[in-house]
């Protein structure tokens, strides 16, 4: 959050620096107060994770007979275990081939929208706008239903599909995963581009570019940021959908890698520390995206929050 | 696809009615291009759309039905890797394919999600043959058509008439073939039971006696642990056979009977007596805590599956098991849960008369060896042609058991409708353990949830 800020703050800390000496907003007492109940809010949060990542490096029978507040039986077994017996190869390969197509099929279209309603004033902009995002507020869970049975009956020529429908298929998931997250990337996308000088697109126009041209040569390039920042949002969100994967795929062997964690528990027996390890496996590619991209992350989420 | 490019034509429809406003000249002259390539986008996906189903339906019915050349989907309810019951599962596919010649397709989903997501996978695009247990859960299915009669499929050799009744729906017709089962029954440490010299109780007053003496000597005498949810449904189940007995049981389940009845409150109030002698805050603990504390000593019986041994990790050489005693004389003991697991036929599937023979095979004592040939860990087969030399001595007495048995129930979230068993009496019996004293306010309860769920 503070990045943003901070860009724009240096002229204005300057004024403002002996105001806060005096006991502004942030006086040392408070600074104190506030770093203590944040570094204890960071601990409640951080604890599950770090009990999981610590007891995936534990084997399961000395934990069982010592209890988890022992100490000992380390063994990294887990992890290699975890990766074979939940295929994980094969269901990160889906992931993929899911979370790929569908984040650039995502910003794609949202982009065009986004170009229309925030370049050319229509008395149906608003509404249009709303429309996007009040799709965006309704919980999957309440569609569910409908897209399956739509799903359903939509047929698919075999070679794209071994089951003949949608269900059961990547197109299936990359489609519902577009939909449900264009109605985001629209609003953000749409905000930003409000933001680009209106002079730069009458100069365009005078030289006599297209809308098009304008959309793909104009535009695009100077939403690089935007864009940036919402692919990494997408690429985590979608990636980590785990719903309607289970909803709409029925073929094991073609679950995307958060759905296959359940691969690893059994009917009655559930190895926990296993467990774990996979869970830590499958959050790998996030947190890796998350650390290497993280300036993305902070500007991806205060995106449009100055215009609206 | 259809419905975005429909939704860019509307678009594109607004924009031309507005174009007198304030759309540059440029942006009119391309957009009247666009809309063109949108509508001839549109009939061409339209195409698609249509061939597509004309792909679809060649697809589904040529060549022959079984036999070489033929494909059957098989969808089972264990995910690669898990171990024995997955191994056995993909022997028994590929035995078939050898012995039949018709292509198995196996399709592999873990049992949680396979359990979770049946109602969407039957009425989607289903396997031919997938696993499914025997008991009101296949009749619910069978009612809604689900899945396929198979009662020309029946009598099968070797599956008695126990089995045959475990695969009957209410409307008198088969539509499930068996495979195995395991009891539920008290599991004991041998080596303890010996050093302490116990013995397994015959009567309640050997029982009463024996759990005495355990806690006497600083043992709790039962494991407990239902933070799961399911595992105490065990416990209620076994109480409720031994003091109303097997058809009360029975009805209660299909919603016949009373939940706020004298007979139901008894059972209760008899395992509010008994839960002194189980370990406390069973709330707070799974049946996988529970068995290691059995496993370690500090419990001396635990009520629970034969999958207790996997818990234990070990092969289960020092456990040992005996059916719970009888409570009331006039009742006996001769009644136990042991949940049947086999097949069933989806009504949904592409080759009907494939999977009508496949499931019949399934039954066989031919399938159940390939399984237990296969894994190291073998499952009790329901064909009485199978072979027992591959069984652990558990399993032995197992079969003993569930043999002598005059009546089997399938366990509670078996027997009865899956949504009052899951969100009405997982929560009322945690309800009860927390509170042993309000049976009353438990048993209304659950009776009122009961009258809007079986009408």
């Amino acid at each position: 959050m503070t990045t943003g800020t901070a860009v724009a703050a240096p002229p204005a800390t300057k004024d403002t620096a002996p105001k806060r000496r005096e006991g502004g907003v942030m006086s040392k007492r408070r600074g104190t107060v506030a770093t203590v109940i944040m570094a204890l809010l960071a601990l409640a949060w951080l604890f599950p994770l770090l009990w999981a990542l610590i007891n995936s490096f534990r084997e399961y029978a000395y934990t069982q007979a010592n209890g988890y507040l022992s100490f000992g039986g380390w063994t990294t077994s887990n992890y290699e275990q975890a990766w074979t017996q939940a295929n994980f190869g094969l269901h990160m390969k889906n992931s993929l081939l899911i979370t790929i197509p569908a984040v650039l099929l995502t910003l794609l279209l949202s982009s065009m929208v986004a170009f229309v309603l925030a370049r050319f004033s229509y008395r149906f902009n608003l509404a249009l706008l709303g429309v996007f995002l009040a799709a965006n507020l309704l919980p999957p869970q309440a569609l569910l239903i409908p897209v399956f049975r739509m799903f359903r009956e939509v047929p698919l020529p075999l070679f794209m599909s071994d089951s003949g429908s949608m269900l059961n298929s990547f197109w299936a998931l990359i489609l519902v995963n577009t939909a449900f997250q264009l109605g985001f990337c629209t609003f953000v996308l749409s905000n930003y581009m409000k933001t680009l000088p209106h002079e730069i697109y009458e100069s365009a126009e005078l030289d006599g570019a297209s809308v098009w041209r304008q959309y793909w040569q104009l535009t695009m390039p100077l939403v690089r940021p935007a864009l940036a920042a919402l692919a990494t949002l997408q690429v985590t969100w979608v990636y980590n959908e785990f719903f309607w994967a289970t909803v709409l795929i029925q073929q094991g062997d073609k679950l995307p890698v958060t759905s296959a964690l359940n691969n690893l528990r059994g009917q009655f027996f559930t190895d926990t520390n296993l467990v774990a390890a996979g869970s830590i496996i499958v959050a790998l590619p996030v947190l890796v995206v998350f650390f290497a991209l993280q300036k993305q992350f902070v500007s991806g989420l205060t995106l449009g929050s100055t215009k609206g | 696809m259809l419905c975005i490019l429909v939704g860019f034509c509307l678009q594109e429809a607004v924009v031309s009615r507005t174009t007198s406003t304030a759309i540059p000249r440029s942006t009119v002259a391309t957009m009247a291009a666009t809309r063109r390539n949108v509508l001839r986008g549109i009939g061409l996906s339209g195409l698609a759309v249509g061939g597509a189903s004309l792909l679809a339906a060649c697809g589904g019915d040529s060549g022959p039905a079984t036999g070489s050349g033929a494909t059957v989907k098989f969808g089972i309810n264990e995910a690669e890797g898990v171990g024995a019951a997955h191994d056995r599962l993909a022997a028994i596919a590929k035995a078939y394919q050898q012995e039949s010649g018709t292509t198995v397709d196996l399709n592999a989903v873990d049992h949680n999600t396979f359990q979770e997501s049946i109602n969407t996978y039957l009425q989607g695009t289903p396997d031919d043959v997938f696993t499914w247990f025997a008991g009101f859960r296949m009749a619910q299915f069978a009612e809604a058509g689900l899945i396929t009669d198979l009662s020309d499929q029946w009598p099968i050799d070797g599956l008695n008439d126990s089995f045959k009744q475990a695969a009957t729906a209410p409307d008198g017709k088969q539509y499930f073939v068996p495979i195995s089962y395991y009891p539920w029954a008290v599991f004991y440490r041998k080596s303890v039971f010996e050093k302490n010299g116990w013995a397994p109780p015959s009567t309640n007053d050997d029982f009463m006696a024996l759990m005495d003496d355990m806690q006497g000597k600083g043992v709790t005498p039962f494991a407990f642990g239902d933070k799961d949810g399911w595992p105490a449904m065990g416990t209620f189940d076994i109480l409720n056979m031994r003091l109303n007995g097997f058809d009360f049981h029975m009805s209660l389940m299909a919603g016949d009977e009373a939940w706020d009845g004298d007979e139901v409150k008894g059972v209760f109030d008899t395992w509010r007596k008994l839960l002194p002698y189980h370990q406390a805050d069973p709330l707070g603990r799974t049946w996988q805590e529970a068995a290691t504390s059995m496993g370690k000593g500090e419990c001396g019986m635990y009520l629970l599956g034969t999958f207790v041994v996997d818990a234990l990790g070990e092969n289960g050489e020092d456990l040992d098991f005996f059916t719970f005693p009888e409570l009331d004389s006039s009742i006996g003991s001769d009644a136990l849960d042991a949940p049947i697991d086999g097949f069933c036929v989806a009504s949904a599937g592409q080759n009907q008369d494939a999977g009508k023979a496949m499931a019949k095979w399934l039954g066989s004592a031919a399938a159940a060896d390939a399984g237990n040939n296969a894994a190291d860990a073998p499952f009790i087969a329901a064909n009485e042609g199978a072979s027992t030399s591959t069984y652990s001595d558990l399993q032995k007495k197992s079969a003993e058991v569930v043999g002598a048995a005059a009546n089997i129930a399938q366990f509670m979230d078996r027997d009865t409708n899956a949504d009052f068993a899951n969100t009405v009496m997982i929560p009322s019996i945690q309800a009860f353990l927390k509170d042993p004293d309000d049976i009353d306010g438990v048993t209304a309860s659950i009776q009122e949830q009961a009258n809007s769920i079986f009408g």
